[in-house]
């Protein structure tokens, strides 16, 4: 399969899966019946684990054994959370993160 | 006909979201260049389609990486489930929408379903349908501007980019430092994150999503006796 054509049906997959997603409950639950608690528990508990393994797979190619250790995803990673927990302003916490991870990637472990 | 009065309530009740998703959608889109190289049409594509912020930036990964369709239809479900539950507590005011309740079903993200559990004070009798549709398509049409625009900057911009795509990493970064908030969230965000460490150890950066998917899932129903208790106890926790 040609790049073009991968990255097409990767977007139409993530489209129609998306979508597919937001009408569940319209097709499947009607005025009265109640989704079962399984599904319910399941919605409830699954976006902060999702979120947090994605957290980890944005770090996947990081190797600790060698230099430079994963100290600068350390850094710029506590400078997001320290400041998003301090301001709370999304965009402030990301733009500064990657600043800073920026700054260490390309000036200071090189 | 729709009145010029429920367009701009609904233009004011957005403006907070037409910040965050101009700016964050601009994030996507130079990331997106600046990783895959691919041209704004294809930013355009993504944000007209998915409408989806946080699978969209995971998708700057997916679409230069070794996944299968398969790998990332599993994964999009994983990372969008939540949206299901958005829907539940909409299903009557949806279905009095008649056919515009299509769009308004996949425009439902994060930031819109918000809008809409807020109260309207002053709102007239039927005009709660135009109300919604406006809104979902304002919200929609912030994201597509900011995405592409982003995108068309990426390809100005001369700087170099290396580590330009930690702002990935920063913005689930930032979306689970709001979710720990709740104490709620934390048992799941820390199973999430150590069977994703496991499964990083132990298959290798390039096939940790998949067992890393059942372990969470696995993980999250052993611990449900102490994660789910009782209606009773839980209070004014749901939906």
């Amino acid at each position: 399969m040609n790049r073009t054509l991968f990255v097409f049906l990767a977007i139409m997959v993530m489209a129609v899966v998306t979508y597919l997603i937001r009408l569940f409950p319209f097709l499947v639950f009607g005025r009265s019946e109640k989704p079962p608690e399984m599904v319910l528990y399941i919605g409830r508990v699954i976006s902060p684990a999702a979120i947090a393994m994605l957290v980890i797979y944005c770090v996947k190619q990081v190797n600790v054994t060698a230099f430079p250790f994963g100290v600068p995803e350390l850094i710029a990673s506590a400078v997001v959370v320290l400041l998003h927990s301090w301001k709370g302003n999304p965009l402030l916490s990301i733009l500064a993160g990657t600043a800073v991870y920026m700054l260490l990637v390309q000036k200071l472990f090189v | 006909m729709m009145s010029r009065k429920v367009f701009k309530e609904a233009f004011v009740c957005s403006l907070p979201v037409m910040m965050g998703y101009l700016s964050m959608g601009a994030a996507f889109g130079i990331l997106l260049t600046a990783n895959t190289g691919l041209n704004p049409l294809w930013s355009l594509l993504m944000s007209l389609t998915i409408l989806s912020g946080s699978l969209q930036f995971a998708a700057v990964d997916m679409i230069a990486g070794s996944l299968s369709l398969l790998e990332i239809g599993i994964l999009t479900l994983f990372i969008n489930f939540r949206y299901s539950m958005y829907g539940l507590s909409l299903i009557r005011r949806f279905r009095e929408a008649g056919p515009r309740r299509w769009y308004l079903i996949f425009a439902l993200t994060d930031e819109t379903y918000a809008l809409l559990l807020k109260d309207r004070p002053g709102a007239g009798p039927g005009d709660s349908d135009n109300f919604m549709l406006t809104l979902a398509a304002l919200n929609h049409s912030y994201w597509v501007v900011g995405c592409v625009t982003g995108s068309i900057a990426g390809k100005l911009l001369q700087f170099n980019t290396r580590g330009i795509d930690f702002s990935m990493t920063a913005l689930f970064l930032v979306i689970l430092t709001d979710q720990c908030r709740e104490i709620r969230n934390r048992i799941p965000a820390l199973i999430g994150g150590a069977a994703t460490l496991l499964c990083r150890v132990l298959f290798g950066p390039d096939n940790m999503l998949i067992p890393a998917m059942a372990l969470i899932l696995i993980g999250v129903l052993a611990f449900r006796r102490k994660l789910d208790p009782p209606e009773a106890e839980r209070g004014g926790d749901r939906r």
